[in-house]
This record gives C-alpha cells, sequence and structure tokens, in this order.
C-alpha cells in the first residue's frame, strides 16, 4: 500500500533520520536534480539557481531550519567582503575583516562550544550553570572556513569579490560537500561556475568511479566493520581482551577513513557529474612514512585552510624554530578543537602538534647531516616509517574515538595488561567476515594508483547501458551488504 | 579529452539504473545461496505502510492469574501493594507479572513459614531498630554486574538508608578488578583460579562465588579503599578460606596461620587505622581462599557475585555444605539473583523449559540450604535484536519472564521484573539510543549510568516493599 502522508512526511526534516549520500532518499533527490539540472544546462543563471534551491532544500531536509543560517551568513560574507574591497582605507579593511572573523567565529563557537565552556566554568566554581539545548547545525564548521578563507583572500587581495550574490550562495551552499566537507576555496570554485557545463569520458568515468568506491568505502567497509565489531569494543573496553582492543582500533583507523574519505569521494565524484572539480581530499594516507606526510595525505582540505589561514600568519617558520615548532603545536591543538568540543579532541590536536614539531626536528636534523638512504636501507626505512606512523596515528585515534578519557585508558590498559592472545582463534570465528573486510580494507588501501586510474579509464569508456548495468550490480550488492539503518557518519558532528 | 559532451550521461546512468531497480523490486527475486538468503530489492520502502509485523508469540497471558493462592494477595501481611488496590475494579491486572514495575512476592507450601520478602523486611525492621546489628545480601549475577555495576549504587543507597560502610565480598582475583571503581584491587598473576568454567578436580569445592583461589609460591592480593563516600575506608576486615591445614599468609607484613578444617573458614583482621590497605601474601601451604570481606560495624551491605557468562544454573554446582557453612560464617538475608543475558543467546527462542528444569533444582537446593533467607528473582532485562531493519525486542525476553516468575511463584520467593522497570517493550533501544545513552551497543549490557539507574530503580522497588510492611 502506498501511503501519501509517509510520502509527503518523506519530504520534511526529520531529526532522528538526517538525510546522507547512501540513504534511498538521497538517490530520488539525486535523480529529480540531475533531470532540471540537465534542463537548465544551456543557462549559466537557471543552472546556478536550480542546483542552488536543491542544495538549499537538501540543507533543510539535514537540519531542519538552521538552513537560514547559511543564507543569512552568505549575505553577511558577500555585503562585506565587498566592502573590504572597496574600502581605500587599510584600517577600515581590517576592521571589517576583523568583523568578519568574529561574526563566523562567534556563531560557530555559539552552537559548538558554548556548553563546553559552561562545563569548565561549572567545574571551576562548582557551579550551576545549566547548558544550552543547543542542536550542532550540519555542516557550519565546514561552511564557517569556507566564508572566512573567502573573506581573508578578499582582503589579501588575492581574489576579487564574486559580482553576483547568487553565485556566492551556490558556492557556499553547494550540496555535495555540504556535510562532510571537503572545504572548497571559493578562488577554486567560483571561476568554475560560469563555464558551460560540459562533460567529457574522464569526468564521467571519474565521477563514476568516485561515487562507487565512496558507496563501497562507507557501507561496504566502514559501516560493516563499525557495526559488526568497533563499535561494541569502544563501548565498554574494559569488558574486552587486549587483542580485541588492539584489533578494534585497527578497525576503527578503517573505519574513520574509509567513513570520511568514502563521503569525501562521493562529494567529488557527484561534483564532478555536475561540471565541478574538487581537489582531492585524502591521498592513501596510511601509506605515509611519517607524520608530516600523514597530514598531506589525510583531510587535505583541512589542513591546507589551517596553514593557509592560521600557521602562517601565526608566523609559520619564518620567526625562527622555536617559534615554528610553536605555531605547529598551535594549529593542530586548534584544528584538534575543530573536530568537536570536548578534551579528547584537544588532546589528539596536541599529540599531532607535538608529533609534527618533533618531525620537524628530525627532518632538519637529516637536512643538516645530508643524510640520503637509498636502495634496501630506503625501503626498510620506509616500511619502519609506515609501520610507525600507522601505530602513532591509531593511539591517537583512540583518544579521538573513546567518548571518555577514562574510556581511553581502559582500552589502553587492556591492550598493555590484559592481552590474552589465546583467544585469536575465537575471536577470528567469531568475527570472521569482519576481518576478511578489514584485510581487503588495507590491502585496497595500499594498492597503488595506477590501479585507480585504470578502473576510472575503463568506467569512462563504458557505453550508457554498461555504466547502468554496472551500477545496479553495485546497488543490488550494496543491499546485501548494507545494514538499513543508515549510520551517522563520523565527521558529522564537526 | 573526448570532444562530445558527455553532459546527459549522468542522467542517462541516474534514470536507467533507478528504473531497473525499480523494475527489480517489482519482480520480488527471491533467492538464497547455501545458507544465504539474498536480501530482495524493495526501492520503494519508505513509502510503504509498514504491515503489522507483530511477534508471533507475543500473548503470554499473565501466569497463574488463577492460582491466586500462591500470589500473596494485597492486603496480606507483606502484600505487595497498598490495601487500596482491592477496590480496584482487576487487581491482577495490575499486579501482571510482565507489566507491574514494584516487587511481587509469592509465598509456596515448602517455605510456607518464609515466604516472599518477609524475612527480610523483618531483618531491615529489626536493623533499622537497633535490635540487630547487620544484614546482609548476596546478589548474584553475570556480567550485568560485573564491576559492581547496579550492586554499587544499590549498597550506596541502602547503606545511606540503614548504615554500614564497606563493598563487603571481594574475590581474591578478578578479570574487572580494573575496572571496578568501588575498590582498588590488584594482584599477582600466579594465582590458581577454579571455577565454573574450567572443571576444578573432584577435590575443590568452589566458594559461593563460583571461585576458589589457589596461591602460587608467592601469590599476593592488594586490597585499597578509594576516595568515595562510605568507601575510604577499611574497618572491620575477614578473610575467608577453605579447608586449611596449617597454611600460613602475610596480611600488611604481620604473619597468621589459617587454621580450621571446614569447608568455609574465617578470619577476622581488626583494620588498624594507620594502615590503609590489605595486603595479602601466601607465605607457606597453599590454602584455598575465597576472598576478603570489608564491613564496618554494623549496617547493611550487598556482596556482588558477578560470574562472567552464566547463565545461573551453575549455582546448582556449588555444595550444600559450602553454602550452609557460608551462611554460618557470613549470614545472608537476602539472596538476589539476576540472570537472563545469557539465555538469551538465541533471541528468537520463545521455549525455555531447557532452563526451567535445571533452575528449580538449584533453587530447590538453595531454599533447603538457606532456610532463614529470603529470595529475590530478577527478571531479564530487555534485549533488543536487529530485526529486518531495526532493533526490536527479542520475543526470548517475555518468554523467559514467564519462566523466570513461574520459577519464583513455585519456590515462594521475591520476583522483580527489571524488564518492566525498564519501561518494557522497545526500552532497551531508548536506553541504547537515547539523549543519555545509559546501554551499549549491544543492546544487552548496561553502561555506568544505565547501571546506576537500575540500581535505584531496584532500591525503590526494595524500599516501598519495606515501606509497606511497616503500615500497620
Amino acid at each position: 500500500m502506498f501511503n501519501i502522508d509517509k510520502l509527503l512526511s518523506e519530504l520534511l526534516y526529520d531529526p532522528a533520520n538526517p538525510v546522507l549520500f547512501n540513504s534511498g532518499f538521497f538517490f530520488y533527490f539525486f535523480a529529480l536534480f540531475i533531470l532540471c539540472y540537465l534542463l537548465a544546462s544551456n543557462n549559466k543563471r537557471a543552472r546556478v539557481i536550480i542546483y542552488t534551491v536543491f542544495s538549499l532544500y537538501f540543507f533543510y531536509k539535514a537540519c531542519g531550519y538552521y538552513v537560514g543560517l547559511v543564507i543569512l551568513s552568505a549575505i553577511v560574507d558577500y555585503n562585506l567582503s565587498h566592502w573590504i574591497h572597496r574600502t581605500p582605507s587599510k584600517s577600515t579593511k581590517k576592521t571589517l575583516l576583523v568583523t568578519s572573523i568574529i561574526l563566523n567565529i562567534g556563531l560557530l563557537f555559539y552552537f559548538k562550544y558554548t556548553n563546553f565552556f559552561i562545563g569548565i566554568v561549572n567545574d571551576l566554581t562548582a557551579g550551576h550553570i545549566p547548558f544550552l539545548n543547543l542542536i550542532l547545525p550540519i555542516g557550519i564548521s565546514f561552511y564557517t572556513f569556507e566564508n572566512l578563507s573567502y573573506t581573508i583572500d578578499v582582503y589579501r587581495e588575492e581574489i576579487e569579490p564574486v559580482n553576483d550574490f547568487m553565485d556566492y550562495l551556490f558556492f557556499l551552499s553547494f550540496f555535495p560537500k555540504l556535510m562532510m566537507g571537503p572545504i572548497v576555496r571559493a578562488a577554486d570554485f567560483i571561476p568554475q561556475i560560469s563555464q558551460p557545463y560540459r562533460l567529457s569520458s574522464e569526468d564521467i568515468g571519474k565521477g563514476m568511479y568516485l561515487i562507487i568506491a565512496g558507496l563501497f568505502k562507507k557501507i561496504v567497509i566502514s559501516d560493516f566493520i563499525y557495526q559488526n565489531f568497533v563499535q561494541y569494543i569502544f563501548d565498554d573496553p574494559s569488558k574486552h581482551t587486549g587483542l580485541e582492543c588492539l584489533v578494534g582500533v585497527y578497525g576503527y583507523a578503517l573505519v574513520i577513513y574509509c567513513d570520511f574519505s568514502g563521503y569525501s569521494d562521493m562529494a567529488l565524484g557527484i561534483a564532478r557529474w555536475t561540471g565541478f572539480k574538487i581537489p582531492p581530499n585524502f591521498d592513501s594516507p596510511y601509506q605515509s612514512s611519517n607524520i608530516t606526510e600523514f597530514w598531506r595525505r589525510w583531510h587535505i582540505s583541512l589542513s591546507s585552510w589551517l596553514r593557509d589561514y592560521l600557521y602562517i600568519p601565526l608566523g609559520g617558520n619564518r620567526k625562527g624554530k622555536v617559534r615554528q615548532y610553536i605555531n605547529l603545536a598551535l594549529t593542530m591543538l586548534i584544528g584538534g578543537f575543530w573536530h568537536g568540543a570536548s578534551w579528547n579532541f584537544i588532546f589528539w590536536g596536541a599529540m599531532h602538534g607535538g608529533a609534527l614539531a618533533l618531525d620537524k626536528v628530525r627532518i632538519d636534523a637529516l637536512k643538516k647531516r645530508k643524510a640520503v638512504f637509498a636502495g634496501w636501507k630506503a625501503a626498510l626505512f620506509k616500511v619502519i616509517g609506515i609501520l610507525i606512523t600507522f601505530h602513532f596515528v591509531c593511539f591517537c585515534w583512540v583518544f579521538f574515538k573513546a567518548s571518555t578519557f577514562h574510556d581511553a585508558w581502559s582500552l589502553l590498559h587492556q591492550i598493555a595488561y590484559d592481552f590474552q592472545p589465546e583467544i585469536a582463534m575465537d575471536l577470528y570465528n567469531g568475527y570472521t567476515a569482519v576481518f576478511w573486510v578489514m584485510i581487503m580494507g588495507f590491502i585496497l588501501h595500499f594498492l597503488p594508483s595506477k590501479a585507480e586510474f585504470s578502473m576510472e579509464t575503463i568506467l569512462g569508456r563504458l557505453p550508457v547501458a554498461g555504466s547502468i548495468a554496472v551500477l545496479v550490480i553495485f546497488v543490488w550488492l550494496l543491499v546485501q551488504v548494507k545494514s538499513t539503518q543508515p549510520m551517522i557518519p563520523i565527521y558529522f558532528q564537526f | 579529452m573526448s570532444g562530445k559532451n558527455k553532459s546527459a550521461y549522468p542522467f542517462y546512468i541516474v534514470f536507467g539504473t533507478l528504473a531497473c531497480l525499480v523494475g527489480l523490486s517489482q519482480l520480488n527475486l527471491n533467492f538464497s545461496f547455501k545458507d544465504f538468503q539474498f536480501r530482495k530489492l524493495d526501492l520503494l520502502s519508505d513509502l510503504r505502510t509498514s504491515e503489522n509485523k507483530l511477534p508471533d508469540q507475543k500473548s503470554f497471558t499473565a501466569a497463574n492469574k488463577t492460582g491466586g493462592s500462591k500470589h500473596l494477595s494485597p492486603g496480606d501481611s507483606v502484600s505487595t501493594g497498598g490495601s487500596d488496590s482491592l477496590a480496584a475494579a482487576n487487581p491482577d491486572s495490575r499486579y501482571d507479572y510482565l507489566s507491574y514495575t514494584g516487587i511481587l512476592e509469592y509465598a509456596s507450601p515448602e517455605a510456607a513459614d518464609n515466604p516472599g520478602l518477609r524475612r527480610f523486611l523483618a531483618a531491615l525492621n529489626d536493623l533499622k531498630a537497633g535490635k540487630r546489628s547487620k544484614v546482609r545480601i548476596a546478589y548474584f549475577g553475570d556480567s550485568m554486574i560485573e564491576g559492581d555495576l547496579i550492586t554499587a549504587d544499590l549498597r550506596d543507597s541502602l547503606q545511606h538508608f540503614f548504615g554500614g560502610a564497606g563493598v563487603g565480598f571481594v574475590p581474591i582475583t578478578s578479570v574487572v578488578a580494573s575496572f571496578r571503581t568501588t575498590i582498588t584491587h590488584t594482584f599477582s598473576k600466579d594465582w590458581k583460579d577454579y571455577h565454573y568454567k574450567n572443571s576444578p578436580p573432584s577435590n575443590v569445592l568452589l566458594g559461593l562465588s563460583g571461585h576458589t583461589f589457589y596461591p602460587g609460591g608467592s601469590s599476593w592480593a592488594k586490597y585499597s579503599p578509594v576516595k568515595k563516600p562510605l568507601l575510604d575506608k577499611f574497618e572491620e576486615v575477614s578473610v575467608l578460606y577453605g579447608p586449611a591445614g596449617n597454611g600460613m599468609v602475610t596480611i600488611n607484613d604481620k604473619p597468621y596461620t589459617l587454621t580450621g578444617s571446614r569447608t568455609v573458614n574465617r578470619l577476622d583482621l581488626r583494620q588498624d587505622t594507620g594502615a590503609q590497605s590489605i595486603t595479602l601474601v601466601n607465605s607457606g601451604n597453599a590454602v584455598p581462599l575465597y576472598g576478603v570481606c570489608f564491613e564496618s560495624e554494623n549496617g547493611i551491605y550487598v556482596d556482588n557475585y558477578s560470574f562472567r557468562g552464566i547463565s545461573g544454573v551453575e549455582l546448582g554446582r556449588l555444595s550444600a555444605a559450602m553454602v550452609r557453612q557460608m551462611q554460618e560464617e557470613r549470614h545472608y538475608d537476602l539472596v538476589i539473583m539476576h540472570y537472563g543475558a545469557n539465555v538469551l543467546f538465541r533471541p528468537e527462542l520463545t521455549d525455555y523449559s531447557w532452563y526451567q528444569k535445571p533452575m528449580t533444582k538449584v533453587l530447590d537446593s538453595l531454599r533447603q540450604d538457606l532456610p532463614g533467607t529470603s529470595f529475590l528473582i530478577v527478571g531479564t532485562a530487555d534485549k533488543s535484536y536487529r530485526k529486518a531493519d531495526k532493533y526490536v525486542t527479542a520475543p526470548g525476553v517475555e518468554a523467559l519472564l514467564k519462566v523466570q516468575h513461574d520459577l519464583a511463584a513455585d519456590h515462594g520467593t521475591a520476583y522483580w521484573n527489571l524488564y518492566a522497570a525498564m519501561g518494557g517493550e522497545g526500552s532497551m533501544v531508548k536506553w541504547v539510543e537515547g539523549d543519555t545513552v545509559m546501554a551499549n551497543k549491544d543492546y544487552t549490557h548496561f553502561n555506568r549510568t544505565g547501571a546506576a539507574k537500575v540500581g535505584a530503580l531496584l532500591y525503590k522497588a526494595l524500599m516501598n516493599e519495606y515501606r509497606l510492611a511497616q503500615q500497620p
């Protein structure tokens, strides 16, 4: 029986069922969107309006009337940046920029960090200030940073302000990157708006590859091992042996990577199919052989944002070694805090910051000694480096994921003091499918990028019917694997 | 770069795929491979009215409604409700074992002089009136109470009302020692732990906790108080041990000879106020040890007897001599039995006669060995499992509750339905997914917050009985 009320209620915002790329709803939404978009493809303004309307609706579906915040912040930053551009006075420019920063950061702080600070004040003063009943508007961490980079770029006179408000609103609300990034720079994006909507075989192949790879990472790898294994471990580490905890941490490393990068891939793929190129956000990060490299490969849009708008303004490496280390650590500390209002994230950021500073010392020392390794030595160092980096990152993930410090420590305690390797076979028998998916995940992660490229080429050359067949079989596979209740992606809360 | 503009391709692909998928879901393909049943494609499921998906065996009618003679009716001396309940049109429905959130008390011919909680409530009365110095509760359970979960909160509330300080019994070693927050407990790795699961030799008698510990060369165990009210110092400490044969231990560097050939023996220590921890070191013949008890001069004590992974049937392996002698050394006024999580290992199973039979034996012998002790059976907590797309209460829950209730009614014990107290059907889903997370993602175990809530609910239910018993 079809139920019209149910159909209508599906179209409204439902806090219990936020829309995700991997939900059935999104499929219909995207089909309708792509139809309208194609019909308008020859008129730039119509294209922008359709894309924006669909994006704002998507926003509404994801977080209700908070969609107003996006529109409001677009209006404010659009006008402020024009004002900054027009005014000849340096000091007025600066004042306006500071106003924009305060407004954007203020909004983010209000929604994301107020309760955290109320908690600290209560703890310090034994006070009872009531917490605010706030729901974090989805995507606010991302579009706040996009607003900031845009205004700062205008202030630095690196770009001209956008002439059409609709273009700016379109940039800010662009639905593929709305919920989980990547953080797109206006300088990269805005010029693409006025390009005609043309797609090559390469675009089709690349887009399709990214969408399929993203869904695969999210549903087949991340959700599957999270729901069937990892969540149980982190829920109550003290109830599990050290071996389980260790495998759980390895599993989580895969879960967070596949979840986040899978979502980014889908965003990139959808953007590509609609004529927009967004730079990649991940580059097989666990292949990194040192922590500096890791941060060049992990959440690239965030780390490069932090570099350009935080680390460099702080002085970067221009104010001496000590300042450079401090700047690195401070940048990462703030980066950690960006992920969420808790001491766990701050601690996580601080550990990465500290590691980056130490790595800088190592790199400088190697430079000084002009040490260059080659042959088997280089290969050996690389493998050791990859193992150390991966385990350091995993160690930090424990604090990132555990809901409290107590949980994080008890997980580490289990690994250190209650390992119980003898249960290995039982563990394998209990979670056979999960472990094979994990092994597959890690193998795929270490494949060379050539393999990726040839997949894209094959997909790009397929005739339409072939592409449809591939997608139908793939969706059928997903239905088999997919746990139907969609999991909230881990980066949602940021 | 191919010159052809393929901007219509995404549209073709998406609509083509959508059409194929809708077509496929209309076909209603249903096939399986070996044991694996492939799931049907159903693209339009979100838009359909869900069919009535009631579990098959939903309606277990309240048992023993007609056996009113068993159920201590309201107005009886240990009634379950106020006397006004008599005025209710259908009193039975108020005390339906599946939905009543308070404690139900039963009497049985076999234990006619010790029905429900009567003895325990009388003991509480005496304690409050200063006519006796201590009341003890032995709380048996599985992983649900590990690390002093539930019992810690129950103990704390009871001790605030009736007096007493200390955690009661603590075993020599424990897999969850680091998790326990009511005492700091560390131990050497060389204790030999015989227990239910590792088939101890026939000459080893298991202690009440289901464990007996044999020291190795210089095995040690150390207990320190924690900085919490009622738990921040040790006052009366006693060591429980098995047939001794002149074993030697040192406790805080002082040598003690363990004597006594009975199954359960007790060594009392007066904790001098200077030393704020207890370190027990084996220093001679290996004596089987059960645990160390921490109490103050008077008040109420709740001993946590958790054993991971058991269903309660294992208690049948405790020897009558051990239980009786334990009662002499450490008198219990109430035994609480809280099991179920490990009985419901197959969520859709609804026949628990295999559980009822051995549990009947367990209760028969415990009732016999502890004639003056009241018993409370805690019905299983809600347990959910994933059915089709979402988590729902396992059909086995209500089926098991019926068995647990019948065990209570048949043995004249008290019965408390934790499932109903949690909120009944679907409550575990709320406890896991609610704003305040009170249970783990396995939809079975409580976390600390949830355990505290369960402890509070049980305290409330017990106090309700206590207050009703006070009324003339």
